[in-house]
């Protein structure tokens, strides 16, 4: 396999060019599938015959889930490969991910409170997942932060990558004590994504949503490093050329 | 500049900023105070909520003492003759936090009987209290220097230190006090010891390489 | 010491947030020298004598020492240098004694209070240095170049804040060290009063 293509991943310019032809149509797929998985799910999928409708949430919830932590393992690995290799495009991908990463959490936090008062009766149940969505959200919030109060550029790289990093290796370790936690404490368990035998009516719309959620998702950031990379090679002579012939 | 002199003036320093430490230990003396104060006082409530506080109050107090461990030595430029000294810069760190853990961890568990007493701590659990303590805190401690690398060049860093390492230092205290408990029901409790002693061993092993990347990117 | 070292740079590129600073300087030190780096404020002067110490690497370019490549691994050179930047790095919680033996910790008690008695600072021996003058603070500092014995020094306007008698103390340091063949590389804004130098001028 040749290797050319992770050197190039170093050049910012070629990564905008190669970006500019990818974002719009895996953000297209993305939205078309996302609208098929919700809409068949929400309206056609048949009811569970334990939680009845309000299971429907899952197709909101699971992958926005999914995602919270697919993106926090690809902040891991992307700090590795700069805190590695020096790579000119992780710190970029860093920047524009977290945020998005972030914001997938919430959405997992607050769609699994809405799914828990009528299942569980309440909205918070300190339940493993729950609680370790939550952590990742902090995670989140912490990168994000570091980010904001740091003005200098090299430092935010570096910081970024650092705690990515750490929270990347952390990660299972939390995962497995928050399991443990409540393994111990005996509590609720009905987890939220017990998966019974579903019939294809019912994940053929969740795996529509989840592929639809991960392009969605591919095209945002990727835009987002557009945006960042123009930001940073302003400087440079091909954003002035790429300003001057496309605008902005 | 050796390494021996290194952690020489680091004991030198801590001797005289010893305020700080003093500090930092009667913020864990507050902390501890607040539960008993604030919800309960009562021995039924205290007993099994005993190791929970005294590991909160600790995680806190390590954190106050950890956070501006390197601001200092930014300011006045020690960190550059660190760098420059031509000795190895983790290894520089691992001595300075091994310095701090000393310094810091000693007066916590020489005050741990009393707080044992105060918070009606059963017996039985308190030499699997100490035991948690001297295994997990090294890695609260490794984890808190990268925080506070990361962020030294911040003048105001220590609520950004809280978010940012308070997420990690969740497992220690998660397997320390199940550890008490598990002491208390008669339940083997090893296992979990043996989980603090890894992720001490572990962070160790990585968290003085990314302080130095982080020290490195800072003295810029 | 060694007694014939030398130090190349070559081509050096060094970057400094939205800077590139020095672009394809080449120079080099040979022992018996004194180089000084002229340059307007922000031109990079600190910036090459950090590159040069290790405190951060370049973007490009190559530097050696007594012949071998240190670019990328420069603790041959830091085992033989002293560098002494803008913040000389003495801890302002410990005495001077303290500080200097914290750097400097084989040498003897009494060549110390020898030295520290030439910088005229044997008052303040058990002095915290929070409590020492900026000039006093610096002299601590510099008392490091008469206890090691480093061939290379990089010293980054090592007059800043001496008074007249400071600066003929250091400067007759200085010409002793390179006589006896050492290196210097410095920075100043003010001329030089008994020295001579090769002057390297950093354009902005
Ligand atoms: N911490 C920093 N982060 C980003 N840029 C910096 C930093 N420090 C310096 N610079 C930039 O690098 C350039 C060179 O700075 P440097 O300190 O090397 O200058 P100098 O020649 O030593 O100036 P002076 O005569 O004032 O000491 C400056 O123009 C400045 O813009
Ligand atoms: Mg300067």
């Amino acid at each position: 396999m040749s290797w050319a293509w992770f050197h190039k991943l170093g050049s910012p310019k070629w990564f905008f060019s190669w970006s500019k032809s990818w974002a719009l149509p895996l953000f297209c797929v993305g939205c078309v599938c996302l609208f098929v998985g919700l809409v068949w799910g929400l309206a056609f999928a048949p009811a569970d015959y334990q939680q009845g409708n309000s299971f429907r949430i899952i197709y909101i919830h699971v992958p926005v889930a999914m995602l919270a932590q697919s993106c926090y393992l690809a902040l891991g690995v992307a700090g590795f490969v700069f805190l590695v290799w020096q790579m000119k495009m992780a710190p970029v991908f860093i920047k524009s991910m977290a945020p998005v990463g972030a914001v997938m959490a919430l959405i997992a936090l607050v769609s699994g409170a809405i799914w828990g008062k009528p299942t569980w009766g309440t909205w918070w149940v300190w339940d493993a997942r729950l609680t370790s969505v939550l952590v990742l959200f902090l995670l989140y919030m912490g990168i994000i932060a570091l980010q904001n109060s740091l003005d200098d550029l090299v430092l935010v790289n570096k910081a970024a990558a650092v705690i990515s990093v750490l929270g990347l290796i952390n990660l299972p370790i939390i995962k497995y004590s928050v399991v443990l936690l409540e393994t111990l404490h005996q509590g609720p368990t009905f987890t939220l994504t017990k998966k019974p035998e579903m019939p294809p009516e019912m994940w053929l719309p969740l795996l529509f949503s989840v592929i639809g959620l991960y392009c969605f998702v591919a095209g945002l950031v990727l835009w987002r490093m557009q945006t960042e990379i123009l930001k940073r090679e302003h400087r440079s002579n091909w954003v002035k050329q790429e300003v001057m012939e496309h605008g902005l | 500049m050796t390494y021996s002199s290194f952690i020489r003036s680091e004991f030198l320093v801590l001797w005289r900023r010893k305020q700080d430490i003093f500090n930092a230990l009667l913020f864990f003396i507050i902390v501890v105070a607040l539960f008993p104060i604030g919800i309960n006082s009562s021995a039924e409530f205290l007993a099994p909520a005993a190791a929970g506080i005294v590991w909160c109050a600790v995680m806190l107090a390590i954190l106050m003492a950890v956070e501006g461990m390197f601001k200092e030595d930014y300011w006045d430029g020690s960190l550059e003759q660190w760098i420059v000294s031509g000795l190895s810069l983790p290894l520089l760190i691992l001595l300075k936090v091994i310095v701090q853990w000393l310094v810091v961890v000693a007066p916590l568990l020489v005050m741990m009987p009393l707080f044992s007493e105060m918070l009606y701590l059963p017996s039985l659990s308190f030499w699997v209290l100490i035991m948690t303590l001297l295994l997990g805190s090294p890695s609260l401690f490794f984890i808190g220097a990268v925080g506070a690398a990361l962020t030294m060049s911040i003048k105001q860093g220590a609520v950004l230190v809280m978010l940012l390492i308070l997420p990690f230092y969740l497992p220690v205290i998660i397997f320390s006090t199940l550890a008490v408990k598990a002491a208390e029901a008669g339940l083997p409790y090893s296992g979990l010891l043996a989980m603090l002693l890894a992720m001490s061993l572990l962070s160790l092993v990585i968290s003085p390489l990314m302080t130095a990347i982080a020290v490195k990117a800072s003295v810029n | 010491m060694q007694s014939t070292a030398s130090l190349t740079i070559s081509n050096l590129w060094i970057e400094r947030g939205e800077r590139d600073l020095c672009q394809g300087l080449s120079f080099s030190v040979q022992s018996g020298e004194i180089v000084r780096i002229l340059g307007d404020n922000g031109a990079g002067k600190s910036s090459l004598l950090k590159t040069i110490a290790g405190v951060f690497s370049p973007l490009e370019g190559k530097i050696s020492y007594v012949g071998e490549d240190v670019t990328f691994d420069r603790s041959l050179l830091q085992k033989d240098a002293i560098y002494l930047g803008h913040s000389v790095g003495v801890k302002s919680l410990l005495t001077v004694v303290e500080n200097l033996r914290w750097y400097c910790p084989d040498v003897s008690l009494g060549v110390l209070h020898e030295v520290l008695e030439l910088l005229e600072i044997t008052n303040h021996v058990d002095v915290l240095v929070k409590n020492l003058s900026a000039g006093q603070a610096r002299r601590v500092a510099l008392a490091r170049l008469w206890l090691s014995n480093k061939t290379l020094w990089l010293l980054d306007e090592p007059f800043a804040s001496l008074d007249v008698r400071g600066v003929t103390l250091l400067e007759q340091r200085i010409q002793q060290h390179v006589l006896s063949g050492g290196l210097v590389v410095l920075t100043t804004h003010h001329d030089l009063l008994t020295l001579s130098s090769r002057d390297v001028v950093l354009l902005p």
